[in-house]
């Protein structure tokens, strides 16, 4: 087959992925190589690769990089695996609450994993609800069940963590994927099971890969969980190795050096997803309607298999965020409304539960702003990766790197920025929108880019043919077909946004309160339930928002 | 579409942030600039109200400046070095110290206060940094979930099989709380047998957090009687809740202690309201601040309220030398990890 060439085409592109390669290299790659560059000294500043060659070869280290990596790989497969059917019910069927499923996928994220670890110690903890449930209807008088602080909760609370993400991502890709070839399979005579293991499954394999990509990332610089949960040092990931060298023993030389482990680690597997991502993208019929929008699971098994799934998984989502909304008003003390009535300020309150609302109203605007430009920014690059040929890898692993450099260590870089500019509250909210996007545009580019490559190039070149500007097919013909992919990425860039903490507090220098600091604060000075009744009105707020966004636009007649 | 949105948001953030980009450097022409941690800084900390109190006593206008926690506000200080705009820091604690002590930003400031303050207290021999504020590293118990019978009575009995699974800790190489036992016990037990008494808390330990926050809720949600926090902790419980279940176990060994110090910057253009600052931390604001860190006022003449006998004062401080931490800090960690993690 030959090469279609349409000239000038690849400058517009070439244009689109500029705004996020300009906040990514000023914001992120900047700042991040200055950090980095302290592991090639002594750690008194003169030139060495001592301290890199100490690191790459310690036998300590290369211990908890594989432990780093095994936990990441195991709760990610995990997370894949409760995923799928959800995925597949989401996109296939029509059923009731299932705009709620969708919108509630992003609301782990929302949540400061302080309250997360929280939640989960409320619930599947040694006086959990599940265990008081227990031992009230069976008469244990030990609490029966010993789920937390051991490795299988790290693999639990990560899977809570993350499978919603690979849900919502899955499935917002597979409700636009053409269903002739599952009708060509039933009419050959294939069976439902058959025809989704050999027609279905693989082609969703593009999306599923991006999005274990992301949850693998995200597990590896996980952090508090992997402590509290796992139960101790015997779970040290480098995440926790970084922060003691960079916070504890303030050798920041050690601490870049094992960021430039991590990073060399993940690079070259984000290298060899992106061979297998290449072999597997190829452009198929791409349907603007979603698939089988009406379509009720047929038979009995179906129905009773899709409702069992939704009871366990609603169970296992809600269960964390029910238990912090439960605390908020139940404590060990009893019932009380004291800490809404503080935070609405119909009671006086004697510390800072006064300043909640307009932390909310900080939090929301930011995020929505983040959700927005974050959406945009991502939409640009992934146009760019998926219709340029040359250097894509390297746009790709730029748009995740974000992703692979722990937190510490970002924390250190945004340092170095906040130093720079510190004055002025406004430049203080656009540092914040600007550490937003950096965290905020990896997930949007997973969420955009699979459904970017499922576009066949000859629409776009059918407009071109037919008299249409680049920028014009880009806007009229393949915009209008990511509108589902958008609609993901913009959920959780908001809910990312809005859960965010670090970089915040490190560029506002303490300036601008969100929800989460207050939230932290909260903490710091004993108030739990307050913490609690906070994150109650977050995770409302948030699911509000969620469930407006993820609300099926009215269907379009596309192509 | 997209983009032509994306370029409006983009562009109105450039032009609104303009304005207020000058905004901010008239103000440095004059006041006092006061670096401090995050929690001291913000609205329900005891900076703003501080502030208020001194700028009305004195008519010398403060700036605070908040900088994340303690530590990210030393590393900035260390960073900025002689270009940084700070004339006073406020709450570098002891066991931290010496990265700071090491470089020669702090000048000394022999505050005729210091008479007041006891000398156990006075981590500093040069008088650069002065203790405005402590706390004990104690056990706290749950006395609904441990009969008073049972309460461990010393570090050792924390190590006794009764108390398996009982006590919640926190990892040393994390959290300052988590450093404080560590070097408590190094204190207690010695080079030779510290870690023997952590070898047998391994097995007591229900788990090990990464910092104060979540160890404490942990114990607060019932999941374990025991945890490692403040003699100073039940004081919340008391005020908030009228509650006292939980409280401070007192050990005849004596407690790590905890001090919080504020400093003079040599590069400060304005000593005289530098000092004049330092005075007011340590003699009017010394209640008002105990009270909102959860703290013991380090000035001997302050009178407590009646709520702080529940934050049991021990017999005896025990603290280490900053010279010795940042020495064998590095190896200690690491033991420790090699103990904990077999």
């Amino acid at each position: 087959m030959r090469k279609i060439r349409i000239p000038q085409k690849r400058g517009f592109y070439y244009m689109l992925a500029l705004p996020a390669l300009l906040v990514l290299l000023l914001f992120f790659v900047l700042p991040l190589l200055i950090t980095l560059s302290a592991a090639f000294t002594d750690g008194r500043g003169a030139f060495s690769l001592a301290t890199i060659i100490k690191t790459f070869t310690n036998p300590y280290t290369l211990r908890i990089m594989r432990f780093t990596l095994v936990q990441a790989a195991l709760s990610t497969l995990a997370s894949v695996i409760i995923a799928l059917p959800g995925a597949y019910l989401l996109s296939s069927y029509s059923f009731r609450f299932k705009r709620l499923i969708l919108a509630l996928t992003a609301v782990p994220f929302v949540i400061p994993s302080i309250l997360v670890v929280l939640g989960f110690v409320i619930f599947f903890g040694n006086n959990g609800f599940l265990n008081l449930f227990l031992m009230r209807i069976f008469g244990f008088s030990e609490p029966p069940l010993k789920i937390l602080y051991s490795f299988g909760a790290i693999i639990l609370a990560h899977t809570f963590y993350n499978f919603p993400i690979i849900m919502n991502l899955v499935a917002s890709y597979a409700m636009h994927l053409d269903t002739t070839l599952e009708a060509a399979s039933y009419t050959l005579g294939a069976s439902k099971v058959r025809t989704f293991f050999s027609v279905t499954l693989p082609r969703l394999v593009p999306a599923i890969v991006s999005a274990a990509t992301l949850v693998f990332l995200f597990c590896f610089s996980s952090f508090a969980i992997i402590l509290v949960l796992g139960g101790g040092p015997k779970y040290t990931t480098m995440e926790v190795e970084i922060y003691r060298q960079a916070r504890m023993m303030g050798n920041t030389a050690a601490a870049a050096a094992l960021s430039l482990f991590s990073i060399l680690v993940t690079g070259l597997l984000l290298v060899a997803y992106n061979k297998s991502q290449r072999r597997l993208a190829q452009g198929e019929l791409y349907r603007d309607e979603q698939r089988a929008q009406n379509r009720k699971p047929a038979s009995l098994v179906g129905r009773l298999l899709a409702l069992l799934y939704t009871f366990i998984t609603l169970l296992f989502v809600l269960a964390p965020i029910i238990s912090v909304v439960v605390r908020s008003a139940l404590s060990p003390a009893g019932f009380s409304l004291k800490w809404y009535r503080q935070l609405l300020a119909l009671e006086l309150a004697g510390s800072h539960m006064g300043s909640a609302l307009p932390a909310l109203l900080n939090s929301l605007v930011i995020a929505t702003v983040v959700a927005i430009v974050a959406t945009s920014l991502g939409t640009g690059l992934s146009a760019s990766i998926a219709r340029r040929t040359r250097s894509k890898t390297l746009l790709e692993w730029l748009g995740m790197l974000s992703m692979t450099v722990s937190s510490v260590i970002i924390g250190l870089g945004y340092f170095l920025i906040s130093s720079q500019f510190r004055v002025g509250q406004s430049l203080s909210y656009l540092l914040v929108v600007i550490a937003h996007l950096v965290i905020a545009i990896p997930f949007t580019l997973r969420a955009i880019l699979p459904a970017y490559r499922k576009i066949p190039l000859s629409y776009a070149h059918s407009a071109r043919t037919l008299g249409s500007s680049a920028p014009k097919a880009f806007f009229s013909v393949e915009l209008p077909l990511l509108k589902s992919a958008m609609a993901s990425a913009a959920i959780f860039a908001f809910a990312l946004s809005m859960g965010e903490f670090n970089a915040t507090l490190t560029l506002s220098s303490a300036t601008i309160v969100t929800l989460p600091i207050v939230m932290y604060r909260l903490i710091g000075s004993y108030n739990y339930q307050g913490a609690c009744a906070l994150g109650t009105i977050l995770i409302i707020v948030s699911a509000l928002v969620f469930l407006v966004t993820a609300r099926p636009k009215g269907t379009r007649h596309g192509i | 579409m997209k983009k032509h949105r994306l370029m409006c948001v983009l562009v109105a953030i450039l032009i609104l942030s303009l304005p207020l980009f000058g905004g901010g450097k008239a103000e440095r022409q004059e006041s006092l600039i006061v670096y401090a941690y995050d929690a001291f800084t913000g609205d329900w900390g005891p900076g703003p109200a501080l502030v208020q109190a001194y700028e009305a006593a004195t008519g010398i206008p403060v700036q605070l400046v908040g900088s994340g926690d303690a530590v990210a506000m030393m590393s900035r200080l260390i960073a900025e070095g002689k270009n940084t705009r700070a004339d006073v820091v406020v709450g570098i604690t002891d066991d931290m110290v010496k990265r700071i002590l090491d470089t020669d930003l702090l000048i000394s400031y022999e505050s005729e206060l210091l008479a007041k303050i006891p000398s156990f207290l006075q981590f500093d021999e040069t008088n650069r940094l002065l203790p405005f504020d402590y706390s004990n590293y104690a056990f706290i118990v749950d006395s609904e979930r441990l009969e008073r019978a049972q309460w461990p009575t010393s570090l050792e009995s924390l190590a006794d099989p009764q108390y398996k699974n009982k006590i919640i800790l926190i990892d040393p190489r994390t959290s300052s709380v988590g450093l404080g036992l560590l070097l408590w016990s190094i204190e207690h037990f010695g080079e030779g047998q510290w870690l023997n008494w952590w070898q047998a808390m391994k097995q007591n330990a229900l788990t090990i957090t990464d910092g104060w926050s979540s160890a404490y809720g942990l114990f607060t949600e019932g999941e374990a009687p025991l945890v490692i926090s403040f003699t100073t902790s039940p004081v919340y419980h008391v005020l908030n809740e009228e509650s006292t279940r939980y409280q401070a176990l007192i050990f005849d060994e004596g407690h790590q202690v905890t001090i919080e110090g504020v400093g003079i910057l040599a590069t400060s253009k304005r000593q005289d309201e530098a000092k004049r600052f330092v005075d007011y931390l340590l003699s009017e604001a010394q209640l008002d601040i105990a009270i909102a860190n959860s703290m013991y006022p380090t000035n001997a003449d302050v009178q407590l309220p009646a709520v702080f006998d529940w934050a049991p004062k021990p017999t005896r401080s025990i603290s280490m030398d900053p010279e010795r931490i940042a020495q064998h800090l590095d190896r200690w960690l690491e033991e420790w990890t090699e103990v904990m993690s077999r």
